[in-house]
């Protein structure tokens, strides 16, 4: 496959080749060449997984990777971007310095999990999908479950998670992310330890339910 | 490998399941006799570690867990054992979240004793044997040192493992683990002793049921994938549970993935279809990560691919991920995401199982029926169905959510009563929260409360009262959580999932929406309990598929369970529970606590 990527590399037309939309299109290229098939068949079935690397990998899939995605899988850059808009997992702008997914399952619902959804509008001016306006957090409301129901109202920043949180509490676990700097590296890296660590005494006891 | 079954891909490898001293596993087994030896090889090792003179540790790592801490807890475990006769090992959580993060110890001449929960900074204190008091109980039969066995425990009392029976205890990285705890035996027998129609009359007699929902009998289902007569045909199974209180395959696949592929395995090999498929929601790393080490392990050996274990059969394997889309659960939307296209179900007939992916005979099933599958080829049809209700075999996995002092997953016998579950598998609700309904069915089916609390739990007692058992995830919820704001909830969990495909669904739930939005500012008069009802009439009667046909169903429960706080909303003007913006009674305090 590498030698029709690149092909496209030198074929693709003026803007997507040119800037990529701040993605480097090599290292779309490069996760791409792992994605090899036999007929069309296999081919689509792949699409959708290696979008899913791509957007894990930079945060969002620009307009210029998903033509590179298309031409990839023998496909229309229209058939590409349906599936961008379509799933929820997937965005199409780039992700502030940190991501928080914000859990609003039913039972992050039922412990007050709108609470938190109405202070980052009210305090950090951000919905679903937006990013601060200084770039420093972006948030997805996450429509599903986070599956850690027991700490529950529950937002995962970056890497790490928090529970139990009141709206301070989300605050004070926001203000101290954008302190400490760093940023985003992937939604599904493990925990570190220390971060994991702190992520549980920030928020004390964990021991017993009833806390 | 002639069919890749599956992408590359960047998720962490992990802290990679341990190596407990493999045996060796060699080449890729070509025989019968040859795998025969290499169970026994796995079942030898599996006694040896629990027999031997060594210190086994087992820490549970899975979603829930390391959120809490749990691989910076078995980080310390490594790190405090390195050099010492002991074994470390990262097994799943045992579905008891509210130990999480669990660690099991077993020293020698001891049974395993459980502790939980434990956090990174406790590690060197339990290793030393300073805190008895967080034993939660011992695996095994009887009591020791005064801590009594695990299942004396009121979360596990009532549970019968069959799906969930490894979990918590063998490491789900481990292929040798699985394989010694009896993992393929029933495949084996499939390939070798039983015939497609022996294996179908199993599942047939076992009776088990559909477990994404919908209750359909799986033997039914294989026996028509078995007929349909186009060729190739697939299995595909679904472990796309996009419900925002259900977590229970993904449990599964953290724990004891092999399960899951064997079930999927011997449904290829009974309805004679040249390829299995799992599709799992992208949303769940571990379990996608953990998914993917067992085909390859299963590959390496040999279970998969041309000609398995000599038998003659092939059978080939693919992983596939959803992107987040609640519709890839419905099983024509599921086949479309799988063929790279937008996940929007279609009208039926023609039914998957003739016209499925790639327009080819497809079998459907849910993770939770497939894991059932192994024990029932392995004990027998009969054996299964004497478990559970007349017309509900077996046993469920049940999820709960809410301010519950024991939450977690469990597996019970169909026909267990409502508030067994609520009040003592589940603990009763925590001080400060008092029981108001508990939500059924996910998000397709209404609220039930006290007085339902006698009901068995099955597919069809809870459906005449407007709950539903579904995929068995509850929410149960307390006085601070209002009725009307509740529905408004649910609602908009549909409209914001609504595939858009059809109208109905696509524009009567946004209507509904904004109805409910009326009540809570306090701008609605009493003609709009009616109109909802029409509206909800509507979304039921004409939308496309299954999940649209109930959409409306939480709030017309809402309506039915708690009238009178909707009347209060319209008539009185206040928001008794305070949660509205339309204000709450004076008595009540404002804003609603995220405790």
């Amino acid at each position: 496959m590498a030698e029709t990527v690149q092909s496209v590399a030198t074929a693709a037309p003026g803007r997507a080749a040119a800037s990529g939309d701040g993605i480097d299109l090599d290292e779309v290229r490069r996760i791409l060449s792992h994605f090899t098939f036999r007929d069309h068949q296999e081919a689509q079935e792949l699409i959708l997984s290696s979008l899913q690397e791509i957007n894990e990998h930079f945060g969002y899939v620009s307009l210029a990777a998903s033509e590179l995605v298309a031409h990839h899988f023998e496909t229309t850059a229209n058939r590409v971007y349906g599936l961008l808009t379509f799933y929820a997992d997937f965005r199409t702008e780039p992700r502030g310095k940190h991501f928080m997914l914000l859990c609003h399952g039913m039972a992050c619902y039922v412990m007050g999990s709108q609470a938190l959804v109405q202070e980052l509008k009210d305090t950090w001016g951000i919905q679903d999908g937006g990013t601060t306006a200084d770039g420093e957090v972006t948030v997805q409301v996450v429509n599903g479950c986070l599956g850690v129901c027991d700490r529950a109202p529950l937002i995962k920043l970056d890497a790490d998670y928090h529970g139990d949180l009141t709206v301070e509490g989300l605050n004070d676990v926001l203000r101290r992310a954008i302190a400490a700097g760093g940023s985003w590296h992937g939604s599904h890296q493990p925990p570190s330890a220390d971060a994991n660590h702190a992520a549980v005494a920030a928020h004390g006891s964990h021991h017993g339910p009833a806390d | 490998m002639d069919q890749p079954t599956s992408a590359p891909t960047v998720l962490p490898t992990s802290q990679p399941g341990q190596a407990s001293s493999l045996p060796a596993t060699g080449a890729r087994l070509t025989s019968r006799a040859a795998f025969e030896e290499f169970q026994a090889r796995c079942r030898a090792h599996w006694d040896d570690l629990w027999a031997g003179n060594r210190v086994v540790v087992s820490v549970g790592v899975d979603s829930s867990s390391l959120a809490k801490g749990g691989y910076a807890v078995l980080a310390e475990c490594r790190r405090l054992l390195a050099g010492e006769r002991a074994v470390v090992r990262e097994v799943s959580g045992n579905g008891a979240m509210w130990m999480d993060p669990h660690v099991e110890i077993k020293r020698p001449g001891e049974p395993p004793i459980v502790y939980g929960p434990i956090a990174p900074d406790e590690v060197e204190a339990l290793l030393a044997g300073r805190l008895p008091e967080r034993a939660v109980g011992v695996r095994g039969e009887s009591a020791f040192n005064g801590i009594p066995p695990l299942a004396a425990h009121p979360f596990f009392k009532y549970q019968e493992r069959i799906v969930l029976a490894n979990l918590g205890i063998i490491e789900p990285n481990s292929v040798v683990d699985a394989v010694g705890a009896g993992a393929y035996e029933a495949y084996k027998r499939v390939l070798f002793d039983l015939s497609p129609e022996e294996a179908i009359a199993e599942v047939t007699a076992a009776n088990v049921r559909g477990r994404g929902g919908a209750g359909f009998p799986a033997g039914v289902k294989w026996e028509s994938g078995r007929k349909a007569r186009a060729t190739p045909k697939f299995v595909v199974c679904n472990s796309h549970e996009g419900e925002p209180n259900v977590y229970k395959d993904r449990r599964i696949h953290e724990g004891d993935p092999h399960r899951i592929l064997e079930g999927i395995l011997i449904a290829c090999i009974v309805c004679g279809a040249e390829r299995g498929y799992n599709y799992i929601g992208g949303e769940y790393p571990l379990a996608i990560q953990r998914f993917r080490q067992a085909v390859a392990d299963a590959e390496r050996l040999g279970l998969i691919g041309r000609n398995v274990l000599g038998s003659g059969k092939d059978v080939f394997f693919r992983v596939r991920t959803g992107g987040g889309a609640y519709i890839c659960g419905e099983g024509s939307a599921l086949m479309y995401s799988v063929m790279g296209l937008r996940g929007q179900p279609r009208t039926k007939p023609p039914r998957s199982v003739e016209e499925g992916i790639w327009k080819r005979p497809t079998i459907a099933n849910n993770t939770e029926t497939l894991a059932n599958i192994p024990d029932i080829i392995v004990k027998g049809g009969a054996w299964y169905a004497a478990i559970g209700t007349e017309k509900s075999k077996g046993t469920k996995l049940m999820t709960v959510q809410g301010a519950m002092n024991t939450v977690g997953l469990v597996e019970v016998p169909m026909g267990i009563e409502l508030g067994t579950l609520v009040n003592e598998i589940w603990g009763g609700m925590r001080p400060g929260h008092q029981f108001k309904g508990i939500q059924t069915g996910g998000v397709s089916a209404g609220p039930l409360t006290e007085e339902h609390f006698g009901l068995p739990v099955d597919f069809d007692s809870l459906t005449s009262v407007g709950g539903m058992l579904g995929s068995g995830g509850f929410a149960v919820f307390d006085q601070h959580v209002c009725a009307v704001d509740y529905a408004r909830y649910l609602t908009a969990f549909n409209r914001y999932e609504s595939c858009a495909k059809c109208v109905p669904c696509q524009r009567g739930n946004p209507a509904l929406v904004e109805i409910l939005d009326r009540i809570r500012f306090g701008r609605a008069s009493l003609d709009d309990l009616p109109l909802m009802q029409r509206t909800s009439k509507h979304i039921i009667e004409l939308s496309l598929c299954g999940l649209g046909q109930v959409a409306p169903m939480p709030l017309l429960g809402m309506m039915k369970q708690f009238e009178a706080e909707f009347r209060a909303h319209i008539v009185d003007g206040v928001c008794p529970a305070g949660v509205c913006p339309i204000g709450a009674p004076a008595e009540v305090a404002l804003p609603v606590a995220a405790d």
